[in-house]
């Protein structure tokens, strides 16, 4: 597999402390010399995740990770404007705007991305909605489930690239929690551990896969 | 077509919206005009669905079938796949301009967690002939099928029920190990699914 090279706030361990968003928004904008690329890919990661992780707090009504959408909503402002300075020093001729604005529109659509996910969100808090949500969200192709890890299973200690669990079964991890802390979109080097709880997005069949093996009644994923 | 209620309409918003982002992505990789096209086409279609959703749900609250409370997450949950499918419509429109993508998106494109492949499918490989459901391709090798060009048409979001045909080329997103797993079974090289 190719090393890439990327900007890392994804697959550490993290507490979630209250209101962590609120102080990234007033903090000051510091300027980090980053690639217009890194910039560009970590966006387009974000914009990934933060819709499932939104789904995923309103499904599980669950304030934790609605924190965490609020807080990469305000880090994707700030990577969208590192970009954007990054764009402008990048530009010397008329060709090279007409091309770099391509990149701007891609990260402002990530942006985009990212705020409806906030808005989503805010479904959970405004007022408690009925269980319409759930209902609706069950019925997708691609679902969200919550999975504990027993401590049976052949998963414990072990990392998620090496079970190969997105490619055997089709479940991607969007987050894990353990204990009070969180892993958000975890990678290939994350260890799973006995009673860690994973929220995962994938068909029923590989639901009901995932779950034998994490609950040990399966002895390998294939 | 009367007899989908609220919450499939919701649905069928949400899910072609997420389908929107991925197309959109996939025609920047591979410089494709056309799947670009139907992003736009897609858009179109949410616009429709979003307008006869407001209708129904209102015309459900005023028979007292749909609480106030109910009816405005429904709106509010088809506002945002609403928006996100703007968004891909956005990143569509890059690829329709007479302007060279610049390389650096193609790079990042390729770069992030979840990647997107486009494979053609060989004779007499085990993909030939049957269904997406009965191949199991997204739960066994990690790799969702968005589109797929059959001679010269297309399908966008196919489901359980499409069947694969020998020279069918699949436009697929998933895991950077599930990639090589679908080249390998489309190019005949393993019959293990």
């Amino acid at each position: 597999m190719k090393e890439k090279k990327k900007l890392k706030i994804f697959g550490r361990l993290q507490r979630a402390p209250k209101e962590k968003w609120k102080k990234e928004e007033f903090s000051e904008l510091e300027y980090k010399p980053t690639t217009v690329k890194e910039l560009l890919t970590e966006m387009k990661d974000i914009s990934e995740l933060i819709i499932d992780l939104a789904y995923s707090a309103v499904l599980f009504d669950n304030e934790d990770i609605s924190e965490e959408v609020k807080y990469l909503e305000v880090q994707m402002d700030k990577l969208n404007y590192d970009i954007r300075m990054m764009a402008m020093m990048a530009a010397r001729t008329k060709e090279d705007a007409e091309q770099l604005a391509g990149i701007l529109q891609v990260a402002e659509a990530a942006e985009t991305i990212s705020n409806a996910a906030g808005d989503i969100v805010k479904l959970l808090t405004k007022e408690k909605t009925g269980p319409i949500l759930p209902k609706i969200l069950k019925q997708a192709d691609e679902q969200l489930f919550r999975i504990n890890i027993s401590n049976k299973s052949k998963a414990c200690n072990q990392k998620i690239g090496d079970l190969r669990v997105e490619s055997e079964t089709g479940m991607r991890i969007i987050a894990i929690r353990r204990g009070d802390c969180w892993i958000y979109n975890p990678q290939s080097d994350t260890n799973l551990q006995a009673n860690d709880w994973l929220i995962t997005r994938g068909t029923d069949e590989g639901y009901k896969e995932l779950n034998k093996f994490l609950h040990g009644e399966l002895e390998v994923l294939e | 077509m009367n007899e989908k209620t609220v919450e499939d309409i919701v649905l069928e918003i949400k899910d072609k919206s997420e389908l929107m982002i991925d197309l959109a992505y996939s025609s920047l990789l591979y410089n494709n005009k056309t799947i670009a096209k139907e992003v736009y086409d897609l858009e179109d279609q949410i616009d429709n669905l979003y307008e006869n959703l407001q209708k129904r749900t209102l015309e459900l609250v005023e028979n007292k079938k749909l609480s106030v409370n109910d009816a405005l997450t429904v709106l509010r949950l088809a506002e945002t796949a609403e928006r996100i499918a703007d968004a891909a419509q956005e990143i569509a429109d890059i690829e329709l301009r007479d302007v060279e993508l610049h390389p650096i998106l193609k790079m990042s494109i390729r770069d992030s967690d979840i990647v997107f492949t486009r494979v053609e499918v060989k004779d007499n490989t085990v993909l030939c002939n049957k269904t997406l459901g009965e191949l199991k391709l997204a739960s066994e090798t990690g790799m969702m099928v968005i589109a797929m060009r059959h001679g010269n048409k297309w399908l966008y979001g196919p489901n359980k029920n499409t069947k694969i045909e020998p020279h069918d080329i699949l436009f697929a997103k998933g895991p950077e190990d599930g990639e090589k797993h679908l080249i390998d079974l489309a190019n005949g090289k393993t019959e293990e699914i």
